[in-house]
């Protein structure tokens, strides 16, 4: 919880104003530098939302296609490796399935709305839409 | 992953000095530049137009300069992409002719010019202007026409292509360069996997331009006039360059028309027959068009890489990072089948 005012997604959309502000007036390349920048304050404003229940997620996954425990990050990297040298390849769709689903998390972050239609209703529901409306 | 050399920083003063005095010693002492525009900072060159006077005659040309070194950089050296402009452009294909390469004398770091070709290669002004419509309806089969006349050029005019990484084994290649970043991506490690699982046939190398697409070529009111971008030239399967153009990314949006965002397939594989190319096997481009989201998944990797490592701080190689997502995402929803 933020102790003052502005909170957090205040702050965000506070800058996100600003961006917005600058690609109007601008032009050329410093354009193009402000709207990434408003791209990149909409990435953390929803990596700020969505980022612990898809770790949570993504860890029971992995765990339980790989075997193996530990961060996250060593998760994927054991993931990542038993895929190259083949060890998965007799539950190939269970590892898709994975990796398609951790991308699409990824996406949510990202840009939402370039997810197809039936993904975009599973990576934003409930409580995630909310908080970012 | 770290750069080896650095690359031009220099002033737009310094540089603009420096090369008029380039134009000088080749054109005459008389010989000046003026109505210098700065185009683009892509993703491997920094592109400079200017008028060069000399006598009574003005010539708009274009100067390339090198602003990317790796030891795994997916782009050929300025005098590499030189090679293959002289060869190409005395093909009579439609590529920008080579002027003169830079020397250690020119002191510009390294790069090249070559004349400027009229045209226009905003992606949203090319499929989106009414004024662009005969353009974009014969965009495809122009596509297929310049592949075939492309692929025929014979391999043994560009010997030193066939050893580039992605001329050995693209995949391998892929491979290597995302492995040099240091990342754990399932996305990709599983498209590898289904890439490696289901190679292609091998087929007689021929040259690939690599970066075929929209953004890479210039287009007046009345179709292509013109190819750029060769950094990506290698030797390889002729369904490669297909596979690229014809890559999601490259519809910007308009995802019904597969090539280019502008045509249909059967007018891209009935122009590359028709006019000499190889028998197009529908399943094996899409090979390559998952191969191709592969590799330009990696090459947004690649461009976040060096914004973090601080070699090359950008607003959009930043954004480039979380692209990558985007890209991994049509890589699996089309070899899913989900995705045309």
């Amino acid at each position: 919880m933020s102790h003052d005012r502005p909170d957090i997604p205040e702050i965000l959309a506070t800058l996100k104003e600003f961006t917005r502000g600058v690609a109007d007036k601008a032009r050329g390349s410093e354009r193009y530098d402000a709207l990434c920048a408003g791209f990149l304050v909409d990435v953390v404003k929803r990596e700020l939302v969505c980022v612990e229940a898809q770790d949570k997620s993504q860890a029971q996954r992995l765990t339980a296609i790989t075997g193996q425990s530990g961060e996250l990050e060593q998760l994927y990297e054991a993931f990542c490796q038993n895929v190259r040298g083949g060890r998965l390849d007799q539950q190939w769709d269970e590892v898709f399935d994975f990796a398609l689903q951790q991308v699409i998390d990824k996406v949510a972050v990202t840009k939402p709305d370039y997810l197809a239609p039936e993904h975009q209703a599973d990576a934003l529901t409930g409580n995630v839409k909310k908080q970012l409306e | 992953m770290s750069v080896v050399e650095s690359p031009v920083t220099d002033s737009l003063e310094g540089i603009i000095v420096r090369l008029e005095a380039a134009v000088r010693r080749r054109f005459g002492g008389d010989a000046s530049i003026v109505n210098v525009d700065v185009a683009t900072l892509g993703a491997s060159n920094r592109t400079l137009l200017f008028d060069l006077l000399d006598g009574n005659t003005t010539r708009r040309l274009v100067l390339r300069q090198e602003t990317y070194r790796s030891p795994v950089s997916p782009f050929l050296s300025p005098h590499d992409q030189y090679r293959i402009h002289q060869v190409v452009h005395s093909h009579g294909l439609a590529i920008p002719e080579p002027i003169f390469e830079l020397d250690e004398t020119d002191d510009l770091d390294r790069g090249f010019v070559v004349a400027c070709i009229d045209g226009e290669t905003l992606p949203k002004t090319l499929l989106g202007d009414p004024a662009f419509a005969s353009a974009r309806s014969c965009f495809a089969t122009q596509s297929g026409e310049f592949f075939a006349r492309l692929h025929a050029i014979p391999v043994a005019e560009l010997p030193f292509l066939a050893d580039s990484a992605d001329s050995i084994d693209p995949l391998n290649a892929q491979r290597q360069r995302y492995d040099s970043y240091q990342e754990s991506h399932p996305g990709i490690e599983v498209g590898l996997r289904w890439l490696e699982n289901n190679r292609p046939q091998e087929r007689a190398p021929k040259l690939i331009h690599g970066d075929y697409r929209v953004g890479n070529l210039l287009l007046n009111h009345q179709g292509i006039t013109g190819v750029l971008d060769w950094e990506c030239a290698h030797q390889g399967n002729a369904m490669e360059d297909i596979g690229w153009l014809c890559l999601r990314s490259w519809r910007f949006g308009r995802i019904d028309k597969p090539v280019g965002g502008m045509g249909p397939r059967s007018e891209l594989y009935a122009a590359y027959s028709a006019n000499g190319g190889e028998t197009v096997d529908p399943e094996e481009v899409r090979w390559w068009e998952i191969f191709a989201s592969l590799k330009w998944a990696i090459l947004n990797i690649m461009q976040a890489d060096g914004h973090v490592r601080g070699e090359r701080r950008s607003l959009p190689f930043a954004c480039c990072g979380r692209n990558a997502a985007m890209i991994e995402y049509d890589m699996l929803m089309t070899i899913s089948g989900r995705f045309q």
